[in-house]
């Protein structure tokens, strides 16, 4: 990762309302989506009214969490790696009036937080969880994960990958998330359409993003260093779930949908102990 | 609605850990199946919902230790009880309250290893583990250890207390023996017995320091929650005073320094032991938890066969007594150290605290029964000999 050079100018007014300005610049390497997400996000913060002192970041560990951590104005919470959903379910339990929005990547997620990520949908816990999906480990040097695709070289797959990925969208969605949706960053309106319906929504939203990452996904799979190669490379992947019901299965093989899979709101975790609470309190 | 309990009850020790945690005010709970633990968690889910908090089963011992550091960072008193194979896994999220200085319990009923051993019986070897085990060092921890049910309902709340003013994770290391002995309790009315709540700041959020790194033993520091406007800042990072990522050493310094000095620099508001017969004393024994029973059965057995035996229990186990047990090593000819472990761990503590004035002597077992006193009576006759 490099800094972004100092005298970048900070123009946007979101910055300035729900941002730290002393904690720019921030960490995003050229090309990465990271400030993308957050800038949707932002959106969607700000188009539903919210504030620093009702809304709580948290993040776990890796690109999608130190880039992400400490820059919200408000209460920032960084789990240990892989632990964001299991820090998330004390917090939301213990305050649940507040809204809380996690940051988690591929790693962080979908492997060492993999059963925590599972539970918490189980659970249907009422949290907003936004992966970012860089397909491979970016903060430590570009090591496989799983997301990484079948046979793609990287630093711990160097004969290439002899695992296959998976798919976290559909792990959400057999585990009982209210809502799951997967957008590049690059999808700026549908992206922050769906963290302000994941906010809204209760139960747990669950939306990956599919980031470039041009400093070690580029670097090792790729064989570029170039951001816009990497965009290109995800854009000929994806396939939008309209475009998808026109499409033969063999043509559907090695493409990543995008789209809104599950819309589905449900009482979660959350609601159900405060009704359990309500009930005994009559008795 | 029920509320918290009062009266004389005959209960097990586990129970009088989750009623001593109620009394203390905490209101989350959080934990994992696991013998000789689980009971803890049955009662507080029976429990929890009565007195308007939460109790969560969750995934794994991970996922509960972390939801209680989250329970915390939501202003909520919270706990998580265990096993040594579940200890083993919690450990990981330990070092995330210890750094960010997160105010919660750890109860751990110690049980018969390594590995899952023997799962329904007693022993003493996570001494050192609920020390020594969060990687990393550079922090210094709290322990305390009950010998009978009511220790285990009033050390359960002084360890919130402790939590409190200390701003950091405390353990109650109470064993198998402890936990499953029923024997009687008596809770006191809630206006008898002294909690500690947590401190909230008194200055404007743009003047609070979240992390008093500057001084390096102050106690007593408040802790904001989320949602009160202080923007707190947690993280698993090296952090500057206001909880932001650093990576220079003079921020790596001053938190560490500030981690473990918080403790040993008030190591005088954190000894306490009991003493018997130790005036006259030519012989020491020394022993915390359900070894401390049989060992002063031991020692009043010597002493009424006319042998000058005296007994010393540490009740907060870490920091150790370093101070009262080289005052009993200045005065005695050897000290012996019955523990449910073959390798020696609380014994290794006694030796360092003495300073070689007094012979010290380990009796180990691996567990799954405590010493009788008579073995430790044969013992102390073996020796003296």
């Amino acid at each position: 990762m490099t800094a972004m050079a100092k005298e970048t100018p900070l123009v946007h007014p979101l910055v300035n309302q729900y941002l730290r300005p002393e904690r720019m610049p921030h960490l995003a390497c050229p090309g990465c989506g990271i400030g993308q997400v957050v800038h949707c996000t932002l959106n969607a913060v700000a188009e539903l009214g919210l504030t620093p002192l009702n809304t709580v970041w948290v993040q776990g560990v890796g690109c999608s969490s130190r880039l992400s951590y400490a820059l919200w104005k408000g209460d920032s919470i960084d789990a240990h790696h892989g632990r964001i959903f299991a820090v998330a379910t004390g917090l939301k339990m213990c305050r649940p009036e507040l809204n809380y929005i996690l940051f988690t990547g591929d790693g962080d997620c979908a492997s060492i937080g993999g059963n925590h990520f599972i539970h918490a949908c189980r659970r249907n816990l009422d949290v907003v969880a936004i992966m970012f999906n860089n397909g491979i480990y970016g903060m430590t040097g570009g090591q496989v994960a799983p997301t990484t695709p079948l046979g793609a070289s990287t630093t711990t797959t160097p004969h290439g990958n002899f695992e296959a990925p998976f798919d976290l969208c559909k792990v959400a969605e057999a585990a009982g998330a209210s809502y799951v949706a997967r957008w590049r960053a690059i999808d700026f309106k549908p992206l922050t359409h769906s963290i302000k319906k994941g906010i809204r929504i209760k139960g747990l939203a669950f939306i990956e993003v599919l980031l470039p990452c041009a400093t070690n996904f580029g670097r090792y799979v790729l064989k570029t260093g170039d951001p816009g190669k990497v965009q290109k490379w995800i854009n000929d992947r994806v396939v939008t779930l309209k475009k998808a019901e026109s499409m033969s299965p063999e043509e559907l093989k090695d493409k990543v949908l995008i789209g809104e899979f599950v819309d589905r709101e449900q009482p979660g975790v959350v609601e159900n102990y405060q009704s359990l609470l309500k009930r005994l309190k009559e008795v | 609605m029920k509320g918290t309990k009062t009266g004389t009850f005959f209960v097990q020790g586990d129970e009088a850990i989750a009623e001593g945690a109620i009394a203390a005010g905490c209101r989350y709970f959080a934990g994992y199946p696991i013998t000789p633990a689980q009971e803890i968690a049955e009662i507080l889910a029976q429990r929890m919902p009565e007195v308007g908090g939460v109790c969560m089963q969750m995934e794994d011992e991970l996922a509960s230790i972390h939801s209680v550091g989250g329970a915390s960072c939501a202003g909520f008193k919270a706990m998580t009880a265990s096993s040594g194979p579940g200890i083993s896994l919690k450990l990981e999220g330990l070092g995330w309250g210890i750094k960010n200085e997160l105010p919660y319990v750890v109860v751990d009923i110690q049980r018969a290893g390594p590995s899952n051993g023997v799962a329904t019986s007693v022993a003493q070897g996570d001494f050192y583990t609920v020390r020594y085990g969060s990687a990393g060092g550079n922090y210094a921890l709290i322990a305390l250890s009950p010998k009978s049910v009511q220790e285990a309902f009033d050390l359960t709340i002084e360890c919130f207390n402790l939590a409190e003013i200390f701003r950091c994770p405390v353990f109650l290391l109470c064993d198998e023996t402890v936990g499953h002995t029923r024997e009687k309790l008596v809770i006191p009315d809630p206006s008898k017995i002294k909690i500690v709540e947590r401190k909230k700041p008194t200055v404007p959020p743009e003047q609070f320091v979240l992390y008093p790194l500057d001084d390096d033993s102050v106690i007593n520091y408040p802790f904001p929650s989320v949602g009160e406007g202080y923007s707190i800042c947690v993280s698993p990072y090296t952090h500057t005073s206001k909880g932001y990522p650093s990576t220079e050493k003079v921020d790596q310094d001053k938190m560490a320094r500030r981690l473990t000095n918080k403790i040993m620099k008030n190591v005088d508001k954190l000894t306490r032991v009991e003493k018997k017969y130790l005036e006259d004393a030519e012989v020491a024994v020394i022993a915390y938890g359900a070894s401390a029973r049989p060992a002063l059965a031991a020692v009043e057995t010597a002493r009424g066969n006319g042998l000058k035996v005296g007994f010393l229990r540490p009740i907060i186990v870490w920091p150790f007594p370093d101070e009262e047990i080289y005052r009993v090593a200045e005065r005695v000819n050897f000290i012996l150290v019955p523990e449910l472990n073959t390798d020696g761990q609380m014994v290794r503590e006694v030796a360092r605290a003495a300073k070689g004035k007094a012979e010290v002597y380990h009796l180990g077992s691996g567990g799954v029964e405590t010493h009788l006193p008579d073995e430790i009576w044969r013992e102390i006759r073996r020796l003296k000999k």
